[in-house]
């Protein structure tokens, strides 16, 4: 069995350098073979035959990686001493790694560390950030409350405050049409005066104007004058009425 | 020494070295010539930067920059809505007809709680929370049509998603995960092979945190008496007829909760779960345990 295996193997091994144009494997195969002792040494020749049946030509890295062990036995540059990379060998390879599981677990330097960190990153509890968003909640509610009650404040008011301004204008406006209306008056009236059509512009007419307005003004102040003294009997009769209803 | 020794070792010696091929021969000398830039009449032309103008004079404007137009990034006004939205979660959403047919296809087990890792082991959603997205949205498209009794955990979902499911029987839970949870949550193997001991789910952030303390929104924070009296009072809203889940034969699954720090379903904080050797290591020392434990 194992000849035929051996046969095989050295006709490969014949194909494998005539692809690649070179005796050297056949010389190391010629090494190899005076080495195997007789008694115990079984293993180590098949051992050696599996390592002439790989024509791979892979690295040993790239075999250890194909074949699902860790490519690399002793560490063969710095990242492979850190923890990172032996905890990442012990999750692809599990124990065969070689690698102590316990290195997987923080370190109390690692806990401490994420401690700090967690009370910057986190600094409420839950209960402290649940009365902080309450109290924000009612804030803004009340706010809300507070403007809606001001605004049914001046709602209730509106009606009145558009009377008001309604009355405010229609006051205005009949006072300028009285003034307008007066004015008209004693334009027609020093027309009739003058008897035909003049120009308001007319010396005249302006002069006319202004004497009927002063005598308007006297009347007016007349007026006024009497409504005083009107005003003043009909408020002496009354204290009169009242001393007399006292008297009796 | 004689000169057949020499003469054996030398041939040794060449046939050890390499065979002379392509990759390791040289150049024969000065067979390459380096192109030279000509100069005015002798092609001293464009060299290649192309004719006229900011190519040709090679001067690379400022990104954004428009020749002295209006630049684009300016042109439209600010729109104020979209303040602080490189800080806001995202929640991509998820149909309730998505689910109902990731469900009718077999892609997620009912039998069993659904939560983010189920839903992304589906295949049908994914999401990446390293852009700001922190998990599923379940949103009301398919209401109507949806009838699949399931004990469900999301991320974000609303009022009539929350009916919806309620009204089959089954279970809603709105839970927050931080992201790096969510890293573990959407590709639990690769970090399970970093030989990583399980973290613990960070508490939301305070803005967060009125959503997933309502019992309305069927926070993982609420009290559960109150969610049990909001679930009744979402029925009298929606009017159907609250379904007792503690008569169903799957009442264990339908009542199966995460722990608050608590990231896969049956894996606690701390664990060390190793897929080669098919192995659980939970931490023994009082320290680790207490870390776990807060």
């Amino acid at each position: 069995m194992s000849l035929c295996i051996r046969s095989k193997f050295l006709r490969s091994n014949l194909i494998g350098s005539l692809f690649r144009y070179s005796t050297t494997q056949v010389e190391a195969a010629e090494q190899v073979d005076p080495v195997v002792a007789d008694d115990e040494d079984t293993l180590a020749k098949e051992a050696a035959i599996e390592a002439k049946r790989n024509i791979s030509r892979l690295s040993r890295e790239h075999q250890n990686l194909v074949n699902g062990r860790r490519p690399y036995e002793e560490p063969k540059h710095i990242a492979h001493l850190t923890v990172k990379y032996n905890r990442k060998m012990y999750g692809k390879y599990g124990l065969a790694s070689g690698v102590n599981p316990s290195i997987c677990f923080p370190s109390k330097a690692d806990i401490e560390e994420r401690l700090e960190y967690e009370s910057v990153a986190h600094p409420f509890t839950i209960k402290q950030m649940m009365e902080m968003a309450a109290k924000r909640r009612q804030e803004q509610e009340q706010k809300i409350q507070q403007r809606d009650k001001e605004i049914a404040a001046k709602f209730a008011k509106l009606e009145q405050w558009k009377k008001d301004l309604l009355d405010k204008i229609a006051k205005k406006a009949a006072e300028a049409n009285a003034a307008k209306e007066k004015k008209e008056r004693l334009v027609e009236e020093v027309r009739r005066h003058f008897g035909f059509k003049l120009d308001p512009r007319d010396e005249r007419f302006q002069e006319m104007l202004a004497k009927r307005e002063k005598e308007q003004k006297k009347l007016e102040k007349q007026a006024r004058k009497e409504a005083k003294e009107k005003m003043m009997i009909a408020k002496l009769q009354q204290k009169n009425v009242e001393l007399g209803d006292m008297k009796k | 020494m004689g000169s057949r020794q020499i003469t054996e070792k030398s041939l040794s010696m060449l046939r050890s070295l390499p065979r002379i091929s392509l990759g390791n021969i040289r150049d024969n000398p000065n067979c390459r010539k380096p192109a030279k830039r000509g100069r005015a009449q002798h092609g001293g032309d464009k060299h290649g930067a192309g004719n006229k103008g900011s190519g040709q004079r090679q001067n690379f404007m400022r990104l954004g920059y428009e020749t002295g137009n209006n630049p684009f990034y300016l042109r439209v006004p600010q729109e104020h809505y979209y303040r602080g939205h490189h800080l806001r979660r995202e929640y991509p959403p998820l149909t309730l007809h998505e689910l109902q047919r990731m469900i009718d296809k077999d892609r997620v087990d009912v039998n069993q709680p659904i939560d983010i890792a189920s839903i992304v082991k589906s295949g049908i959603y994914n999401f990446f929370p390293d852009q700001k997205q922190f998990g599923v949205n379940l949103t009301d498209e398919g209401a109507d049509l949806f009838t699949a009794k399931i004990n469900i955990e999301v991320q974000w979902a609303s009022e009539l998603v929350i009916a919806a499911i309620e009204k089959n029987g089954g279970v809603i839970t709105t839970a927050y995960y931080d992201p790096h949870s969510l890293f573990l949550l959407k590709n639990p193997k690769k970090f399970f092979e970093s030989g990583q001991a399980i973290p613990r789910r960070m508490i939301p952030p305070p803005d967060a945190i009125e959503y997933y303390t309502s019992a309305k929104t069927r926070g993982y924070l609420a009290d559960p008496e109150e969610i049990s009296k909001e679930r009744l009072k979402l029925s009298q809203k929606y009017g159907y007829n609250l379904p007792d889940i503690q008569k169903e034969s799957n009442y264990q699954m339908l009542c199966e909760r995460k722990d608050p720090r608590q990231i896969f379903y049956g894996l606690e904080p701390g664990w060390v779960v190793n897929l080669k050797d098919e192995c659980i290591l939970k931490p023994k020392d009082q320290e680790l345990l207490k870390f776990y434990n807060t």
